[in-house]
């Protein structure tokens, strides 16, 4: 198709899409006006019903939980894809041992950059702990939490070198960590099935408002969401790290 | 609406238009990853904190990554001239 035909087609879309997209504006609620109740139901019961003080954990791990299981196996099953794509295409058995790539070494990192990463990776990875841990009392969740501690790792590839980096960073551990994180989610919602409650009913005792240990079964789907979700970065970040196969400065290039 | 949620959505819309303005794919994951921040001080402004911790981690750090490796990868093939 000509340049042209090409603007006269896309002109023509946007005229007939004109009108829907005028509708939509002119209807749409007032800036900062929520018209539903929901948000307002779960602030008035969540604090009373679960002793929890971020209203979104209380959503995404307990009331609506349902929706977050069937999330979390969307990520493990996104993970599972990209892994088998990679390791597949370099090979079954080869993922343990860092591939060499011969004239494909990268600059050594300087001191600065070294002892930046040094620094700020544990803090980073104990930053994404706290995270987790106060899922139920202030921003932020497993998901972040997880996010955060894959970056740590990241950091920490960056401070050390690649060779370094893969030998403390063994694909099985973090492959039995994300299917740790995704099987104590479903544990999570048969448990409660066991003793007679609905599947994923928070049956477990709430504990204190504002404390640590508070909101039951919040606490463990929460947990199982954060290991899967860290195991799953960091498995990702394996394999398309091996994509680039850089090699040490001792290497031969 | 206050003065700093129209500066946060003029700097959404302006790095976003900078993320579609530049070329050179390299670049272009910085940009993306500067949308991202800018994404998060609109969602932070905008009383989501939770929702900003996602795009800070997702936007500014994931995905930027995966877009360098996946560039890397395309160059084992094809050097860049």
């Amino acid at each position: 198709m000509k340049p042209a035909a090409r603007l006269v087609v896309t002109l023509v879309a946007a005229l007939a899409l004109l009108p829907g997209v005028v509708a939509v504006i002119l209807h749409m609620p007032s800036f900062g006006d929520h018209a539903l109740p929901y948000g307002d139901a779960i602030n008035r019961l969540a604090p009373v019903e679960r002793h929890v003080t971020n209203m979104v954990t209380a959503v995404n791990f307990d009331y609506r939980g349902f929706d977050t299981l069937g999330e979390e196996y969307m990520l493990l099953a996104a993970v599972t894809g990209a892994l088998v794509l990679l390791r597949g295409r370099r090979g079954e058995n080869v993922s343990d041992a860092p591939a060499k790539a011969d004239g494909r070494s990268i600059a050594p990192r300087s001191p600065a950059v070294m002892l930046i990463c040094r620094f700020f990776a544990p803090v980073l990875l104990l930053f994404g702990v706290y995270v987790v841990l106060h899922a139920q009392l202030t921003p932020g969740g497993g998901f972040q939490g997880g996010v955060i501690i894959g970056s740590g790792a990241l950091l920490l590839y960056l401070g050390e070198s690649y060779r370094t980096w893969r030998r403390f960073m063994r694909s099985l551990i973090f492959d039995m960590i994300e299917a740790t994180g995704a099987l104590i989610f479903v544990l999570a919602g048969f448990g409660p099935m066991m003793a007679g409650a609905k599947f994923l009913e928070n049956t477990l005792p709430l504990g204190q408002s504002r404390a640590l240990i508070s909101g039951g079964l919040i606490l463990v789907t929460n947990a199982g969401t954060a290991l899967a979700v860290a195991g799953g970065f960091v498995l990702l970040l394996l394999e398309f790290l091996e994509e680039t196969r850089a090699l040490d400065a001792g290497d031969k290039s | 609406m206050t003065a700093l949620l129209v500066l946060a959505f003029l700097l959404a819309a302006a790095t976003g238009t900078g993320v579609v303005l530049t070329r050179h794919p390299r670049r272009q994951v910085v940009a993306l990853a500067i949308n991202g921040l800018a994404l998060a001080l609109l969602f932070m402004a905008l009383q989501a904190p939770d929702v900003a911790y996602s795009e800070l981690a997702v936007g500014t750090a994931a995905l930027p990554l995966m877009f360098l490796g996946l560039l890397v990868s395309i160059a084992t093939d094809r050097p860049e001239k």
